[in-house]
């Protein structure tokens, strides 16, 4: 630490502190114009300047980009720093006397009017003060460099390239929203939306939190969702063999920074759309596929997701360019990574388990990370010859294919079989969450996470510990997420950012500021105000009218939402003994059983029993707080309280019981 | 003893936030930590001690998905 004094107050900071930064902790406030803590520091204005002494010599500097690396002395005031910020300000009313900011310090600082005509002066009140916000912004925020200065001395300005508009300008409006002046304007806006000022300002609160937080919260700019890897296998929570595990040591193979130091290494994330300042989603180029009808071939792929990188190891195959080649080609043939990577987990285990054999599967020899043998499927499923076009319809065909064709026993299939209303799960372990259980198997759509997710709340907050919490958050959070797909908006804004008073908030789960600034950004579109509680009502409207839709065409009563026990529990005895303790310790404190003297048999079975107790409990809970019947129908008086009371849909739910 | 999200964890002298996180294996960034009631910032988790008998809450953001 470094001792610094300023106007002489005393305060201890790390190396490389800027002396702004320093005076700030101070409650020191020295004028800046070109300064924004969400871009580097430029140092363009001059108007920061402080005179520092050290070792017995004084000088000017810029406090915003001066890093403290030495014990000093610093005036913020001093005449000579007055004089110097007077003539600076002076200088720029000179040349800019219409624009509100430079007139508002000018006067502040008793800066008159000039004493000298400017020979460019401009005396638009938008004019550009060349202060360098946008172009920072655009470069370092966005990521695009699309703006720039060109010219020099009295021509300086910032334009596009050739000052032709570019192409790869998408007009996201950071540089708009962080401009001081109003220089910039979004000119054209074919959306028109009904407040284009309160649409950028919540935009660019999030852009703001990405370039303060991420680094230290989620790394999506960094890493994206791939981050979540070492995290999940810290919590037990990265499915591993078929979701038989929730951890291995091998995970290390397949942590962010592997990908991200040896394959991701573009520099530069492949963000959803130009101009978003997450931009979570990364491209590993220059990557030569080992295997299939593009082999030697040197390509660009676009990932891997977190959900990627957990397949493989729900594969066992815990090899980063194998997670990549899979991704590849998952997309090149157009199958989705997690239904092809838990689907192969569970032939997988049924191969283990000597359901199937190199015989049945046309030679391949499908044991947990075997990765030769998980590609080759992969590429008969995109040829549609061998076991792919078998493998290729999903886990709810294969398990009535196995039974049919090979005798295989229903009951063990339907326990390790990972889907719901015949989706794939996608790649977390729900052993230890209840709440989670229900949230990928009321999903309206099938085994998805993108309604709840919970696991956290539940099983390592203990947030919501009774049925009618884990009700509650079964209702809130899949009305609230539904609202992202109303809008064909994404969510991740909403939740892998925390603003930085969140955790003062009364409710930090929800993120209260993020909503609010949803409920900003929807007003500014439509003109019509929301608060929370409305937003939500909007999102129950859909998601009843979405679970009558999935009645009318035969999925939407409480024999669809079961799903298979690998998500609530150990299956097998080996499951139970690798997490004894834990199991045994539940069996006593939750389900009044004494495990002492019982078999592993006895005690997979009565755990079985318990915890397909508590799911059905849990259905019952959250059925009554939606207002649907104990069947999972919505009733009468619920789609008429919600206005969705059409004639034909009361008709569905009334020969349903609702 | 000190509770740690409902569950008992062994107190020792100068025991600080960051070493309950790291004792609990709790490696996930986005984390509100209570301890009894009262919020201790990131910035103070190396130096705030969390003293026997109290309650620290760690509170895991959703994130991902």
């Amino acid at each position: 630490m470094i001792n610094v004094t300023i106007d002489g107050k005393s305060i201890e900071v790390r190396p490389d502190t800027t002396i702004l930064e320093a005076a700030g902790e101070l409650d020191i406030h020295i004028p800046t114009l070109c300064h924004s803590e969400i871009v580097e520091s430029y140092g363009a204005c001059r108007l920061c300047l402080v005179e520092i002494s050290e070792r017995g010599k004084t000088k000017l500097v810029t406090s915003c980009n001066y890093p403290i690396r030495n014990e000093i002395s610093v005036q913020t005031n001093s005449e000579r720093v007055k004089r110097d910020r007077k003539r600076t300000l002076e200088m720029m009313l000179a040349r800019w006397p219409e624009v509100k900011v430079i007139k508002d310090m000018a006067a502040f600082h008793g800066v008159g009017a000039p004493s000298y005509e400017h020979p460019a002066v401009d005396r638009n009140p938008h004019a550009c003060i060349l202060c360098g916000l946008c172009t920072r912004v655009c470069g370092q925020g966005i990521w695009e460099n699309i703006i720039s200065f060109a010219g020099r001395g009295v021509d300086r300005k910032v334009i596009m390239p050739y000052g032709e508009p570019h192409p790869y300008c998408v007009g996201c409006g950071a540089c708009a929203a962080i401009c001081p002046t109003g220089a910039i304007q979004m000119s054209r806006d074919p959306n028109r939306p009904h407040d284009q000022e309160m649409v950028r300002r919540a935009g660019m609160r999030v852009t703001s939190e990405m370039l303060l937080y991420d680094t230290e919260q989620c790394n999506m700019r960094g890493a994206g969702t791939a981050h979540l890897t070492e995290i999940m296998d810290a919590y037990d929570l990265l499915p591993v063999m078929n979701y038989q595990y929730g951890s291995h040591p091998d995970t290390k193979n397949l942590e962010s920074k592997v990908f991200v130091e040896n394959y991701l290494t573009q520099g530069k994330p492949d963000g959803c759309y130009l101009g978003c300042s997450m931009a979570c989603a990364k491209a590993a180029e220059g990557f030569e596929l080992k295997t299939g009808p593009y082999k030697g071939e040197i390509v660009l792929v676009d990932g891997p997701e977190y959900e990627t990188v957990a397949g493989g190891s729900n594969m066992g195959c815990f090899d980063p360019h194998f997670v990549i080649e899979y991704n590849f080609y998952c997309d090149t043939y157009g199958i989705d990574t997690i239904s092809f990577a838990t689907m192969t987990s569970f032939l997988m285990e049924c191969f283990e388990n000597d359901i199937l054999d190199v015989e049945k599967t046309g030679g391949l020899d499908l044991r947990f990370g075997n990765v030769s043998a998980a590609l080759e499927l992969l590429h008969q499923m995109g040829r549609g010859e061998g076991f792919g076009p078998i493998a290729g319809r999903g886990i709810r065909y294969l398990k009535k294919y196995l039974v049919d064709e090979y005798g295989a026993d229903p009951y063990f299939l339907q326990s390790i079989g990972m889907e719901a209303k015949g989706m794939e799960y996608s790649e977390y372990v729900t052993k230890e969450s209840l709440a989670q259980q229900g949230g990928y198997g009321i999903a309206l759509k099938g085994a998805q996470h993108d309604e709840a997710w919970l696991i956290f709340m539940d099983m390592v907050n203990k947030q919501i510990p009774t049925f009618a919490d884990k009700a509650e958050a079964l209702h809130y959070f899949p009305m609230w997420r539904t609202w992202f797909g109303l809008c064909g908006l994404c969510k991740l804004p909403w939740n892998d950012v925390e603003p930085a008073d969140n955790a003062e908030t009364t409710e930090p789960a929800k993120v209260p500021g993020h909503v609010q600034g949803y409920c900003e950004f929807f007003e500014g579109v439509t003109g019509i105000p929301q608060t929370m509680d409305s937003l939500i009502e909007m999102s129950e409207r859909v998601y009843n009218f979405q679970r009558v839709f999935n009645l009318k065409m035969g999925f939407g009563r409480r024999a669809h939402d079961v799903i298979p026990y690998r998500s609530m529990g150990p299956v097998t005895e080996h499951e139970y003994e690798s997490r004894q303790e834990r199991y045994d310790g539940q069996l006593m404190e939750l389900a009044g059983i004494d495990p002492a003297g019982m078999s592993t048999a006895d005690k997979v079975a009565a755990m079985r029993k318990y915890r397909e107790g508590q799911y059905e409990m849990l259905l019952d809970a959250v059925y009554a707080r939606r207002g649907w019947t104990s069947d999972g129908v919505p009733t009468e008086s619920k789609l008429r309280e919600l206005g969705i009371d059409f004639p034909d849909v009361l008709e569905l739910v009334r020969s349903h019981g609702g | 003893m000190i509770r740690v999200n409902g569950e008992n964890l062994e107190w020792r002298n100068g025991m600080t936030v960051r070493d309950v996180l790291r004792q609990m294996n709790y490696t996930f960034p986005l984390l509100i930590v209570r301890i009894d009631g009262r919020l201790v910032s990131r910035s103070d988790y190396d130096t705030t001690e969390v003293p026997d008998g109290t309650s620290m809450d760690a509170i895991h953001m959703i994130s991902g998905g």
